[in-house]
C-alpha cells in the first residue's frame, strides 16, 4: 500500500506541475519572449497570445481549469499541438516506437554486458584483470552520453562513414524486400543504441560486481561447494541468481535516467523520437506538446518503477505477504 | 606551515586519477579565474574570418559568427564554474541539512522528508528541468535554482542515513540527555563529523549539474547571454552540415575536450574522495 500511494502522489505531483507551469509562469506568460540569438526568434504574435489565453482557459476559475485538465485527460486529450496543427496525443504516438526502440534495445544490452562484465570481474576480483575492466568501465560511465554520442557520430559517420549521419531511416527509401528495411533501421539505430548502453553499462556492471562480491562470501555458497557442485552451477544458479535480484529495482530506478539520456541523445543523431520532438517544442516554445511529453514520460517512468516493485515481491521470497509493511 | 603539512599529505594519500583529476580541476579552475588574462579577443562579438581553422591569433579557431572560440571556452569556464558551485552549495546544504534534520528528529518529520526524496527520485529529472526550463526561461540563475530543486534529494538521502548511525554513537545521547538541543547537535556534532561526506556530495552534485547545464545549452536551452560550452556544442552542432566539412575539428572538438575534461575529473575525484569518508569503502 505504502508504494503505492507514493506512486500515486508522485503521478499527482507530475500532472499538477504540468497544469500549474503555465499558471505560474511570471507576468503574461506569452508576452514572453525568449530563443537564443542565431535560433528561431520566440515572438508570439497577437493572434497567438489570445488563442493560449482561450488554450489554458485562463479566464476561469482556477478549480474549473483543474477540473477542465483532468477531465480531458481521462479522455486522453492531451491537447493541441500549434506548430503542428496537430493534437498531441497523435504526434506522441507517432514518434513514441523510435524511442523505444532505442531504450529497449540499450537497455537489454547494457543488462547483457553489464551482468556478463559484472561477473567476470567478480571471479576475477582483485587481479589485474579485473581492476584494468574497473577503471575502464568507471571512466566511460562518467563521461556523459550525449559527449560519447557527439564522439561517436564524428569518428563512425562523420569520419569513418560506416554509419548514417542522422535519422532513422534513410528518406525516399524504396525497400524491396522487409529485411532489407530492417536493416536500414537497424543500421541508424546503432549509433544511438550503442552510445546509450556505454553509458548504462557502468551502473549494472558495477552492481552485479559488489552484489556478487557478497553473495560469495554467504555461508550458502560453502554448504553448495561441499556438496561437490559443478564450478559453473556454483557460478551461475546458486551465486548469481542471488546476486541479481536487487537489479530489477536498480533498472525501474535507471529507467528515468535511461529515458533523460535518450532525450539527449536523439538530438545528437537527430533520431525522429520523443526527444527530438521536444527540442523542436522547445524551440517554438510549444507548450502544450511540451506538457504532453513530458507527461507521458512520466507517468511511464513511474509505472515502469510501479511494475518493478510488484515484480520483486515476486521474485524475493524473502518479503512476503504482509512483512515488508512497515 | 601545518596546514601545507596538510595539504602534503592530502596529496600524497590521493591515487594516481586523484591526482590527475586535481591538477585538471585545478587548471580550469584557474582559467576560469583568469580568462580575461588568458586571452584578449572578445568571447562575444566577432574579432575575425568566420570558420577560420586554428591558428595566430585564433589558437582555437572561430565559430560561424567569427567569435574567437578559445576565447568562448575560457569564460565558458567560468559558466560551468558557477553552475556547480551555486549548485552544490545549494542542493549539497539545504539537502544536507533536511538529511540531517530528517534523521535527527526521527517520527513523523522524518515519515514526511523520506516520501518526499522518494518521490523526488523517482520523477524523471531531465524531462521535468526541460519543460521547467522552457517556461520560465533559461537565465543562469534559473537554471541553478532548477538544478538545486532537482538534486538535494541524494544528498539528503545519504545524509539522512548517515545521521541514523551517529545517533547511536554514545557521546552524541550523552549530549542529548544534557538538554542539547536540535540545532546545537547538528551545528556542534553532526555537521563537523558529517562533513566529509557532505563535501563528497558537493562534488558529485558539481560534476551533475555541470552536465545538466551543459545538456541543457546543447539542446537550446542554454542562458543566450552567458556563452557556455554547452552552448558552443548547439551552435556547432546545428550548423548545417557541419559533419560535412572539417569545421567540427576546431569548432566541436574543443568544447567536447573541455567539458568531458572537467566532468570526468570531478568524478575521479570524487571516487578517489569516497575513502576519505568511510575507510571500509576502500577497495
Amino acid at each position: 500500500m505504502g508504494k503505492k500511494l507514493e506512486y500515486l502522489i508522485t503521478f499527482l505531483v507530475i500532472l499538477s506541475l504540468n497544469f500549474g507551469l503555465p499558471r505560474m509562469m511570471p507576468g503574461d506568460p506569452f508576452l514572453y519572449i525568449s530563443g537564443d540569438d542565431n535560433d528561431i526568434p520566440v515572438e508570439y504574435s497577437r493572434e497567438q497570445i489570445e488563442y493560449y489565453r482561450e488554450y489554458y482557459g485562463m479566464d476561469q476559475p482556477i478549480y474549473k481549469q483543474y477540473g477542465g485538465y483532468i477531465s480531458d485527460l481521462a479522455r486522453g486529450d492531451l491537447g493541441f499541438s500549434y506548430t503542428h496543427r496537430e493534437k498531441v496525443s497523435r504526434l506522441i504516438i507517432n514518434r513514441l516506437p523510435w524511442t523505444f526502440l532505442l531504450v529497449a534495445s540499450s537497455m537489454l544490452l547494457s543488462l547483457f554486458l553489464g551482468i556478463g562484465l559484472g561477473t567476470y570481474s567478480a571471479w576475477k576480483r582483485n587481479q589485474w584483470k579485473d581492476s584494468l575492466l574497473y577503471s575502464l568501465i568507471m571512466i566511460l560511465s562518467e563521461i556523459p552520453a550525449f559527449l560519447i554520442g557527439l564522439a561517436l557520430l564524428v569518428i563512425f559517420a562523420a569520419g569513418l562513414d560506416w554509419f548514417p549521419l542522422s535519422g532513422a531511416k534513410t528518406h525516399f527509401a524504396v525497400y524491396a524486400s522487409n529485411w532489407q528495411h530492417g536493416m536500414d533501421i537497424a543500421k541508424h539505430a546503432v549509433l544511438p543504441v550503442i552510445t546509450l548502453t556505454i553509458a548504462r553499462t557502468g551502473g549494472i556492471y558495477l552492481m552485479v560486481r559488489n552484489s556478487l562480491a557478497t553473495v560469495l562470501t554467504k555461508d550458502f555458497m560453502r554448504t553448495a561447494r561441499a556438496k561437490g557442485l559443478k564450478e559453473h552451477r556454483i557460478r551461475y544458479v546458486h551465486a548469481l541468481r542471488n546476486a541479481l535480484l536487487p537489479l530489477i529495482t536498480r533498472i525501474a530506478m535507471q529507467l528515468g535516467g535511461l529515458v533523460g539520456g535518450a532525450v539527449l541523445v536523439e538530438n545528437v543523431f537527430s533520431y525522429p523520437g520523443l526527444g527530438t520532438l521536444m527540442t523542436t517544442a522547445v524551440a517554438y516554445r510549444d507548450y502544450p506538446l511540451l506538457q504532453g511529453i513530458f507527461l507521458a514520460i512520466g507517468t511511464t517512468v513511474v509505472l515502469a518503477n510501479l511494475c518493478a516493485d510488484m515484480l520483486y515481491q515476486k521474485a524475493d521470497p524473502r518479503i512476503g505477504q504482509g512483512v515488508q509493511r512497515k | 606551515m601545518k596546514s601545507l603539512k596538510k595539504l602534503i599529505f592530502f596529496w600524497k594519500a590521493r591515487s594516481v586519477s586523484g591526482k590527475m583529476a586535481i591538477i585538471v580541476l585545478v587548471l580550469l579552475i584557474t582559467t576560469a579565474i583568469f580568462a580575461p588574462v588568458l586571452t584578449n579577443l572578445p568571447h562575444q562579438r566577432s574579432s575575425g574570418p568566420a570558420l577560420e581553422p586554428p591558428g595566430r591569433p585564433h589558437i582555437m579557431g572561430t565559430d560561424q559568427l567569427g567569435i574567437d572560440i578559445w576565447s568562448m571556452i575560457a569564460y565558458g569556464a567560468r559558466v560551468s564554474l558557477a553552475v556547480g558551485l551555486g549548485t552544490s552549495l545549494l542542493a549539497g546544504f539545504g539537502g544536507g541539512m533536511v538529511g540531517m534534520l530528517s534523521g535527527w528528529k526521527g517520527g513523523r518529520t522524518d515519515k514526511l522528508i523520506q516520501r518526499l526524496i522518494d518521490i523526488m527520485l523517482a520523477l524523471p529529472e531531465l524531462p521535468a528541468m526541460i519543460v521547467i526550463a522552457a517556461f520560465f526561461g533559461s537565465s543562469l540563475s534559473n537554471i541553478i535554482i532548477v538544478l538545486a530543486l532537482f538534486s538535494w534529494s541524494r544528498p539528503a538521502r545519504i545524509l539522512r542515513s548517515a545521521t541514523l548511525s551517529l545517533k547511536e554513537q554514545p557521546y552524541i545521547k550523552m549530549a542529548a540527555h544534557y538538554g542539547a538541543g536540535t540545532g546545537y547537535i547538528i551545528r556542534k556534532h553532526l555537521i563537523p563529523e558529517l562533513f566529509p561526506l557532505l563535501i563528497i556530495n558537493m562534488i558529485r552534485l558539481s560534476s551533475m549539474a555541470i552536465v545538466t547545464e551543459a545538456s541543457l545549452a546543447f539542446i537550446g536551452l542554454g542562458d543566450p547571454a552567458s556563452r557556455s560550452w554547452g552552448l558552443i556544442i548547439h551552435h556547432a552542432v546545428n550548423f548545417q552540415g557541419i559533419f560535412m566539412t572539417s569545421f567540427w575539428k576546431w569548432w566541436l572538438l574543443f568544447p567536447w575536450l573541455f567539458l568531458t575534461l572537467l566532468v570526468t575529473s570531478l568524478a575521479l575525484l570524487g571516487r578517489d574522495l569516497e575513502s576519505l569518508a568511510d575507510p571500509r569503502m576502500l577497495r
